[in-house]
């Protein structure tokens, strides 16, 4: 890794890509593995595992810390914590929890009449989970995840289930609803070099022995070994077009000096989060793009999505070790999602449970913060009960696209000069009730398990996506299916920004097999699109 | 990202140490009196009465030095669960904003300063913030200077290594944190 003044190339490079997270480098690996000269840019600094300290107020030190970014609305989408600065991005941190998504999720207009539909099929996407998930590494149980869409058995077996598991398998068991192991990119047994899992919890904090696939540990490596150049502390500043801004050129950089340096390439890669692409989009604004790159339909930062976070918890008689096993979870179900099983409730939409995250004392998901109404030594005596009883699940509720959520730029400057952005969120109400519903079921399935305290946490914001949608053209999208824009073809989004609708499950997985299927489109056609 | 410890301000430097800087847990920093670099005497004494009332135990922790320490650095490296909360840095005026409405607020239903409250008035008071509705309050909203400031205490008594073992919780590190907050 390099720092920007010294590190920055010269001479023009096949390929720039604007980010070092999941979908950043999932790119820079795959082009540099073509044989294509590839640069990524990362606007943070450069971290390696030795800075993933396990520690729940170090982590705090990973999440973003780039230019400030007005979070707003009814429902914010916690920036800060969704996000990252720095080497390996949001990925870094995250917990590595990897369902597929479902067929229904790519038709989901033309079946049901809400939101939108994607540019591509399940089927096209499936051949690209399966390689990733041989890349990576995933732990599950197929034949168990009954609700599991068609595709290549997982690599490694089920996660280990600990007791908060096991209670709360009880409750879903009791009501004749299935568990299984949670699909999750974290190693159950040494793979391809890398440790089995120590289940010690700590992924919030960054993993640093390669057992969590994060970029650090999957592709990354794999970039710079085909000699791929990473340059961090390298902030994108604008990505400049030629003059009849038919092409992407190059990206332009400033330095901590403030000097601004171009950078050159044949095809341009925006990997840099669903609000930091559009936001560097609407800012390169030029004579032939008025209103921004990419913007002729004027779609730009429209339909930011989050997914609420049904935050379900219950006391338990038995010692539950809730601070064993990953902080995804231990175990998923997915009978909720078929997009109308709520309907009656006045919900639309899908959702997952993660079933027995672990958790820590302190922190934003920690134990203390379960019951924020507790304070003085009630608060003492809760965090006592709770280490020995506490079990938790989360509802992953789909987030219906809303034009109107949106990230648009303010008339504040960074200290780059580039607007800073305003995200919008109100989530809509089908989503609000699919959320409601989701605590209800999550209550009545830890009494069933038999906590004698249940109680249910306010809806917390988990990844965001959106915001550069995928279609078929540019009055309904920003990108094709390949992420390529349709006004500026070599200029390429890659990531969750690109999610037409959200779905049930989380999205990593979904923007590795992306990444990959528009990596091999450009290798396979890289005249048509390089130029 | 450097990795920083919890480091006392320079002029205690070379007087302890000559010449390497000290590093210290909240507590050891509170018991030898190091100096406040951000909060002033009146913040401090307001925020060691909120401490004990959130959750006992926390002032001795050093939770004022805590915050004053996070407050004092670069705002990339902070610490304190507000940057996850939507407000935006620097945090100082949050805080001074908070501890001066508190203290507004003592003097208000109670006709004295927090720090001069019974246990039973601070604990009355605390219970109106955390529901988020206070009359007359001048400040960052009440139910969330609350909620941070709780979190904060919570964070200096058990988000360490010895926190962890209060509780009975394996800390199980792949990387220690570099300081000597595991004392």
């Amino acid at each position: 890794m390099t720092n920007a003044s010294a590190g920055l190339p010269h001479e023009p490079v096949d390929v720039v890509v604007v980010g070092s997270g999941a979908a950043g480098s999932n790119m820079a690996a795959h082009l540099a593995e073509g044989g294509k000269r590839v640069l990524i840019l990362e606007a943070g600094p450069a971290r390696g595992p030795g800075h993933l300290i396990s520690s729940t107020l170090y982590a705090r030190r990973v999440k973003w810390t780039g230019p400030p970014v007005l979070d707003e609305g009814k429902n914010p989408v916690g920036f800060v914590f969704n996000s990252a600065y720095g080497t390996g991005g949001a990925a870094m941190h995250h917990y590595a929890v990897w369902p597929r998504m479902h067929p229904e999720d790519f038709d989901m207009h033309s079946r049901h009449g809400r939101g939108l539909d994607w540019p591509l099929k399940y089927p096209d996407l499936a051949p690209y989970y399966d390689k990733v998930q041989q890349e990576a590494g995933v732990s599950g149980d197929a034949t168990r995840e009954v609700w599991r869409p068609p595709g290549a058995p997982y690599p490694m077996p089920g996660v280990p289930v600990f007791p908060q598991g096991t209670a709360i398998a009880r409750g879903f068991t009791k009501l004749g609803k299935a568990v299984a192991p949670l699909p999750i990119a974290v190693t159950s047994t040494n793979y391809n070099g890398r440790p089995t899992c120590l289940w010690d919890g700590w992924c919030d904090s960054g993993c640093p022995i390669g057992a969590l696939a994060n970029p650090l540990t999957i592709h990354l490596p794999k970039a710079t070994a085909a000699g791929a150049i990473l340059v961090s502390n390298a902030p994108a500043t604008r990505v400049v077009t030629s003059d009849d801004g038919t092409r992407a050129i190059g990206v332009e950089v400033t330095l901590d000096d403030g000097s601004r340096r171009t950078v050159t390439a044949k095809i341009v890669v925006l990997a840099a989060f669903a609000v930091e692409n559009p936001r560097l989009l609407l800012a390169s604004a030029t004579p032939k793009h008025a209103r921004g790159l990419g913007n002729s339909g004027g779609l730009v930062g429209r339909y930011i999505m989050t997914h609420a976070a049904g935050l379900v918890y219950g006391l338990f008689d038995e010692d539950t070790h809730p601070y064993m096993g990953a902080f995804g979870g231990q175990l998923v179900n997915q009978d909720s999602y078929p997009k109308t099983t709520h309907a009656k409730s006045g919900a639309f939409g899908s959702y997952q449970w993660m079933i027995a995250q672990a958790v820590k004392p302190n922190d934003l998901l920690g134990i203390a913060t379960t019951r924020p109404d507790l304070f003085g030594p009630a608060l003492h005596d809760f965090m006592k009960r709770a280490t020995r009883g506490f079990a938790g699940m989360t509802s992953v509720c789909e987030d219906l696209p809303v034009t109107d959520n949106r990230v648009t730029l303010t008339d504040q400057h960074d200290r780059y000069g580039v607007p800073i952005a305003r995200i919008t969120h109100d989530t809509h109400a089908e989503s609000v009730a699919l959320w409601k519903a989701s605590l209800a079921e999550g209550k009545e399935v830890m009494q069933a398990a038999g906590a004698r305290e249940v109680w249910t946490g306010p809806p917390g914001s988990m990844h965001i996506m959106g915001g550069t949608i995928m279609g078929t053209a540019s009055g309904n999208s920003v990108t094709n299916s390949y992420g390529q824009l349709h006004d500026i073809p070599n200029l390429v989004i890659a990531g969750p920004g690109l999610f037409p609708t959200s779905a049930g499950v989380n999205p990593t997985f979904t923007v590795h097999a992306l990444t990959a299927r528009s990596a091999e489109r450009m290798l396979s056609n890289w005249q048509q699109i390089a130029g | 990202m450097a990795r920083r410890d919890f480091i006392v301000g320079g002029a205690l430097l070379t007087f302890t140490l000559a010449g390497c800087q000290k590093k210290m847990t909240p507590a050891q920093a509170r018991a030898a009196e190091v100096p406040f670099r951000t909060l002033d005497a009146g913040n401090v004494a307001i925020l060691d009465a909120l401490g004990e009332t959130l959750l006992p135990g926390s002032s001795g922790a050093g939770l004022a030095h805590y915050i004053d320490h996070q407050l004092s650095g670069d705002a990339a490296d902070s610490m304190l669960m507000i940057k996850y909360l939507g407000v935006a840095a620097p945090f100082t005026e949050f805080y001074a904003g908070g501890l001066r409405a508190t203290d507004a607020l003592a003097r208000a239903v109670y006709g004295k300063a927090l720090t001069e409250l019974s246990s039973g008035q601070a604990t009355a008071l605390v219970a109106k913030m955390s529901g988020g509705q206070v009359e007359g309050w001048q400040g960052p909203p009440a139910g969330l200077f609350y909620f941070v400031l709780r979190s904060d205490a919570v964070d200096v008594v058990y988000g360490t290594k010895t926190g962890f073992e209060q509780l009975g919780v394996p800390y199980m590190a792949h990387i220690e944190p570099p300081s000597r907050w595991g004392e």
